[in-house]
C-alpha cells in the first residue's frame, strides 16, 4: 500500500493517546465518604469482569479510531478495479496527439481532431502532481511540462500539415517514459490510426511500458486529394491520391488565380494539363479539387521556371554523344547552338577544358580523353579560382543523384575522382565519391568525373541522357536547383542568390495523409504493441495498470462506524 | 388548611430549619395528628383507670360523653393496660448516620433523631412508656421507658447528648438491649442498617422471640440509593479504612440494582420473622414516614 501523504503517518504516534489517557487517569482520584461502601463493593464485584472487558474494548476502539483517522489523513492508495480508480501511482506518461493533416477530416459533422483533443485532454487531466508527462504532436516534438501548460497546448492544437510517423512517435515516447524511475509508464496514442501513419517496422516498446491506442472511427469517409503537382515540358502533371475506388473528381489548375485547365481524375491516377505559353520567369500555380470531408489535401501549389533556351557550344572534344544530344535539344527548341544565327555568345560550353576564349558564362568540363592532359586541365581549373580538380582514377559504380532525374543507378565504368571541393556542391556521386560537382567560383564550372561516352558510362546510351544534358545546360549550368518539395502548409518559398532566383521549394502535405483507411487492430497491436480501445474502455484503462483508489473515504467510513460503536459501548454498557 | 401547609408534610430539611428537635418534633406531631382521626398507637387493655384531657388525635370513641355533658369539657377515658405499652426507640448513632449526600438534606442521624423524637412524642401522648437507646459500636445513651411528664424532654436530651459515633456494632448493642427490655413491648430500630444483616437479624429475632413487637426503620439518603459523582472517585467508608475507586457512571446501574436487592433482602428477612420493615429516604416528609409506622 502506498500513501499520498506518508508524512501524515507520523500521527500514528497519537494512537498511544488512549493508552496514555488510561494511564494518566490512574492518578489519585478525588476522595469522598460514602457509607454504603458494602453495596458499592458488591456492585463492583459483580461488574468487575464486565467493566474490564468494557475498558479493554473502549481502549481498542479508541486506539483503532485514531489509527483509522491518521491512516485516512495519509491518503492510502489501494488497488482498484478498472474504472474504480480515483488516483494512481506516480506515472510517466507520454500522450501522442496525432493532429496530422488527416485529423482534419470531418466525420459526423465534427472534425476528428475534436474527438482526439478531448481524449488527450482526458488523459492529461487525470495526471497528478507526482506524474511526469509529455505531449507529442504531429511535429514529433516531445513537450514536457506541467499539466496545465500541456492542456493549453492540447486545446490550441490545430490540424497540422505535418505527417506523424506513429511507429517512430511511439518508440520515442516509450523511450521517454521508460527512462523515468516511476512505478508506472504509459503511452497514450490518440490518433486516427491511419494505416499509412504506421511505419513498416515495429516500434520498440520496452517491457513495462504500457501503450494504449484509441480506436479509430469505424468507417472513415472516402477521400480524394492532390498528391503531386509537378511541371514538366510545359504541362503540369497532377497526381490524385486518396481512398482506392473513390469516384473521380474534377481537378482544376490555376495560374495566378486564372483557371488554365480542368480534368477528371480518380485516386491513383494522374492527369497532365498543358500550361499556356508564359513569359520567362518563375511562376506559381495551384491544383485544386472540389471540397470534401478532408480539406487539407484538396489544394496543392506548384512552381516552375520559364527560361529561354541556353546557348551552348560544344567543341569536338566533348564527344559525339553530347553533340547528338544538343542537336536533339536544339531541334526541340530547348537549347540554342552558339554561333548559329548570330546574336549573343554561348551561355554554356561543354568540353575538356574551361572555355576561356569563347566567353561562355558556364563551362561544363569533362575529363580529357588523354590522361596526360589532366594536369593541364587542373591548372586551368585552378586558374579559374575553383577548388575542384581531377584526381586519380576512381572505381566503377552506379550514379547516385537526387537532384537530377533519371540518372540514378546508371553504371559508370570509368571515371576520375573529383577532389578539393566541398560536399555541398556535389550534384551526383559514384560509390560515395563526387562524380558531378558544381564549382561555386565565379567561373561557374561544372566538373564531370567521366566523359559522356559509352566507354566511360552507360549514361549516353540511356533514355535519360538527353534530359540529363537538358538539365545540365539549362538548369545545373545556370546554378539553378530543381524545384524541391517539402512537407508543410501549401506555399512556395524561392531561393535566391544575389539578385537571381535560383530555386524554389514547394510545400504541401504528405500524400499519404489522404489515405484515411485505418490500420487493422491486429496490425496496430503488432506494430505498436498497443491495446486498441474504444473511447469508454480507453478512459477506463488509463492508469489502470497502477490504478489506485483513495482508501481514505473507506477508512473514514470505518472510523465513523468505530466511533458509533465506541459511543454505543461507552453509553449503553454503563 | 391544606396538606402542603402541614409541617409534617414539608421537606425535612426545611422543617429542620424551624428550630431544635423539640420544636420540629412537636410541629410534626401536631400536623401528623391533625391529619388522622385516631391515635396510631393504641393500648390493648379495656379496664378504665382515669380520665385525661382530650388531645387532638385521640379517638372519639374514647371520649367521655357524660363528662362532656356535665362539665362541657373534653376528657378521654384511659384504660388499665394502655399505659403498659413500653416502647423503646433504638437510634443508630454510628458515623455512617452522620452522612448526607447533599448539603441541602439532613444527615441520616438528624433525620432519625427528629423522627424518633416525633414518634416518642406521639407515644407519650398516648400515655405509653417510651424509652430511648442510642448506640454505635456500644450503647451510648439509655433513657428508660417512662410515661411520666418530662419524659419526652429526657428523650430529646438523650438524643442531643449522643455524639456521632465511629463504627456500628449493632449486634452488641442489640444484645445489650435485650437485657434492658425485660418487659415485652414495642421496639423501633432507626438505623441505616449498614452492618451485617445476619448478625443484626439474629438480635432482632431474639427480641421478637422475647415477645417484642419490632419495627425497623431503614434510613437511607437518596444519594445512597442512586450512585452519582465525578467521573472517577475514591469512595471511603467513614466507619472503616476501606475505600474503593469507582467510576460512578459505569457502576450506577448495577449499584442501584444491588441497593434494591439489599432492601428487598431486608424486607423479606424481616417479614419472615414478623418484623415490620420500612424503608425511609431522608428526603421523605416526616409525616409520611410516621404514617408508614402507624
Amino acid at each position: 500500500m502506498t500513501f499520498l501523504h506518508p508524512l501524515a503517518l507520523v500521527g500514528l504516534v497519537a494512537a498511544a493517546i488512549p493508552a496514555l489517557l488510561h494511564l494518566l487517569e490512574r492518578r489519585v482520584p478525588p476522595e469522598a465518604e460514602f457509607p454504603p461502601l458494602r453495596y458499592l463493593s458488591e456492585a463492583e464485584r459483580q461488574s468487575a469482569r464486565r467493566l474490564k472487558l468494557r475498558h479493554l474494548l473502549l481502549l481498542i476502539l479508541r486506539t483503532l479510531l485514531i489509527v483509522l483517522i491518521v491512516l485516512a489523513a495519509a491518503r492510502p492508495l489501494v488497488p482498484a478495479r478498472t474504472g474504480g480508480a480515483t488516483v494512481h501511482a506516480p506515472t510517466a506518461l507520454a500522450v501522442i496527439l496525432d493532429n496530422s493533416a488527416s485529423s482534419g477530416v470531418v466525420v459526423d459533422g465534427r472534425p476528428v481532431l475534436d474527438r482526439l483533443r478531448a481524449v488527450a485532454r482526458g488523459s492529461l487531466a487525470r495526471t497528478a502532481a507526482g506524474d511526469r508527462v509529455w505531449l507529442i504532436l504531429a511535429d514529433g516534438v516531445a513537450r514536457g511540462g506541467v499539466r496545465e501548460r500541456l492542456l493549453a497546448t492540447v486545446d490550441s492544437a490545430a490540424v497540422s500539415p505535418r505527417r506523424l510517423d506513429l511507429s517512430a512517435a511511439v518508440q520515442q515516447a516509450a523511450r521517454l517514459v521508460d527512462a523515468e524511475p516511476l512505478p508506472a509508464r504509459e503511452v497514450h496514442v490518440v490518433s486516427d490510426l491511419q494505416r499509412t501513419a504506421l511505419g513498416a517496422g515495429r516500434a520498440e516498446v520496452p517491457r513495462g511500458v504500457r501503450v494504449l491506442a484509441l480506436a479509430p472511427p469505424p468507417q472513415p469517409p472516402a477521400n480524394r486529394g492532390i498528391g503531386t503537382a509537378r511541371v514538366t515540358d510545359g504541362a503540369v502533371t497532377v497526381g490524385v491520391v486518396g481512398t482506392p475506388g473513390a469516384a473521380a473528381a474534377a481537378v482544376t489548375v490555376r495560374v495566378r488565380g486564372r483557371e488554365v485547365g480542368r480534368a477528371l481524375a480518380a485516386p491513383g491516377a494522374a492527369v497532365s494539363i498543358a500550361l499556356p505559353p508564359l513569359a520567362p520567369g518563375w511562376w506559381v500555380g495551384e491544383a485544386t479539387l472540389d471540397p470534401d470531408e478532408l480539406r487539407a489535401d484538396d489544394r496543392r501549389v506548384f512552381a516552375w521556371r520559364v527560361a529561354p533556351p541556353a546557348r551552348v557550344t560544344a567543341p569536338q572534344d566533348a564527344g559525339p554523344f553530347v553533340a547528338a544530344a544538343l542537336a536533339v535539344l536544339a531541334d526541340g527548341g530547348k537549347v540554342g547552338i552558339a554561333g548559329v544565327g548570330g546574336g549573343r555568345g554561348p551561355d554554356v560550353s561543354i568540353g575538356e577544358r574551361p572555355d576561356g576564349r569563347g566567353g561562355a558564362r558556364t563551362n561544363v568540363v569533362i575529363p580529357p580523353a588523354d590522361a596526360a592532359l589532366v594536369g593541364h586541365v587542373n591548372r586551368a581549373l585552378a586558374a579559374g579560382g575553383g577548388p575542384w580538380r581531377f584526381g586519380g582514377p576512381g572505381t566503377p559504380g552506379p550514379i547516385a543523384a537526387s537532384s537530377v532525374a533519371g540518372i540514378d543507378g546508371i553504371q559508370v565504368t570509368r571515371r576520375y575522382r573529383l577532389e578539393g571541393g566541398e560536399d555541398s556542391t556535389v550534384v551526383a556521386r559514384v560509390n560515395g565519391e563526387p562524380w558531378l560537382v558544381r564549382d561555386p567560383g565565379e567561373g561557374r564550372v561544372l566538373l564531370l568525373g567521366s566523359r559522356l561516352d559509352t566507354a566511360w558510362t552507360a549514361l549516353p546510351a540511356a533514355p535519360a541522357f538527353v534530359p540529363f544534358v537538358d538539365a545540365l545546360v539549362n538548369r545545373l549550368a545556370r546554378g539553378e536547383a530543381p524545384v524541391a518539395e517539402a512537407e508543410g502548409a501549401p506555399r512556395v518559398e524561392f531561393r535566391t542568390r544575389g539578385t537571381d532566383t535560383v530555386g524554389a521549394t514547394v510545400y504541401g502535405i504528405d500524400a499519404r495523409e489522404s489515405e484515411l483507411a485505418a490500420a487493422p487492430t491486429a496490425l496496430v497491436r503488432r506494430l505498436l504493441g498497443a491495446e486498441v480501445l474504444e473511447d469508454p474502455a480507453f478512459a477506463a484503462a488509463r492508469f489502470a495498470g497502477t490504478g489506485r483508489a483513495d482508501g481514505s473515504w473507506l477508512l473514514l467510513a470505518l472510523a465513523l462506524v468505530v466511533a458509533v460503536v465506541e459511543l454505543g459501548v461507552a453509553t449503553l454498557t454503563r | 388548611m391544606t396538606d402542603v401547609q402541614r409541617v409534617d408534610l414539608l421537606d425535612p430539611a426545611e422543617v429542620a430549619r424551624l428550630g431544635g428537635i423539640e420544636i420540629v418534633a412537636q410541629g410534626v406531631v401536631e400536623g401528623f395528628l391533625a391529619g388522622i382521626h385516631r391515635s396510631p398507637f393504641r393500648g390493648f387493655s379495656v379496664e378504665f383507670t382515669e380520665h385525661r384531657a382530650y388531645q387532638p388525635g385521640d379517638e372519639l370513641r374514647y371520649l367521655d360523653w357524660k363528662m362532656l355533658a356535665r362539665s362541657d369539657r373534653l376528657f378521654v377515658k384511659q384504660f388499665e393496660e394502655e399505659t403498659n405499652l413500653r416502647a423503646m426507640i433504638l437510634v443508630d448513632a454510628s458515623r455512617s448516620m452522620a452522612w448526607r449526600g447533599a448539603p441541602a438534606r439532613l444527615t441520616k442521624r438528624a433525620y432519625g433523631d427528629r423522627l424518633a423524637a416525633a414518634l416518642a412524642l406521639i407515644l407519650l401522648r398516648q400515655r405509653d412508656a417510651t424509652g430511648l437507646i442510642t448506640f454505635d459500636e456500644a450503647v451510648r445513651e439509655v433513657v428508660p421507658a417512662r410515661v411520666k411528664s418530662g419524659q419526652w424532654a429526657r428523650l430529646v436530651r438523650g438524643l442531643v447528648r449522643t455524639p456521632d459515633g465511629r463504627g456500628t456494632a449493632a449486634q452488641a448493642a442489640l444484645v445489650r438491649l435485650t437485657a434492658l427490655l425485660a418487659r415485652r413491648g414495642l421496639v423501633v430500630l432507626v438505623s441505616d442498617l449498614l452492618f451485617d444483616r445476619d448478625l443484626a437479624l439474629t438480635a432482632l429475632r431474639y427480641l421478637r422471640h422475647r415477645g417484642h413487637q419490632v419495627i425497623v426503620v431503614h434510613l437511607m439518603d437518596p444519594a445512597e440509593a442512586e450512585l452519582s459523582g465525578p467521573p472517577e472517585v475514591r469512595f471511603r467508608d467513614p466507619e472503616s479504612a476501606a475505600s474503593v475507586v469507582v467510576r460512578p457512571r459505569e457502576l450506577a446501574r448495577v449499584y442501584g440494582e444491588t441497593v434494591r436487592r439489599e432492601i428487598a433482602a431486608w424486607r423479606t428477612a424481616c417479614r419472615r420473622h414478623g418484623i415490620a420493615y420500612h424503608h425511609v429516604l431522608t428526603d421523605m416528609p416526616f409525616g409520611m414516614a410516621l404514617r408508614l409506622l402507624a
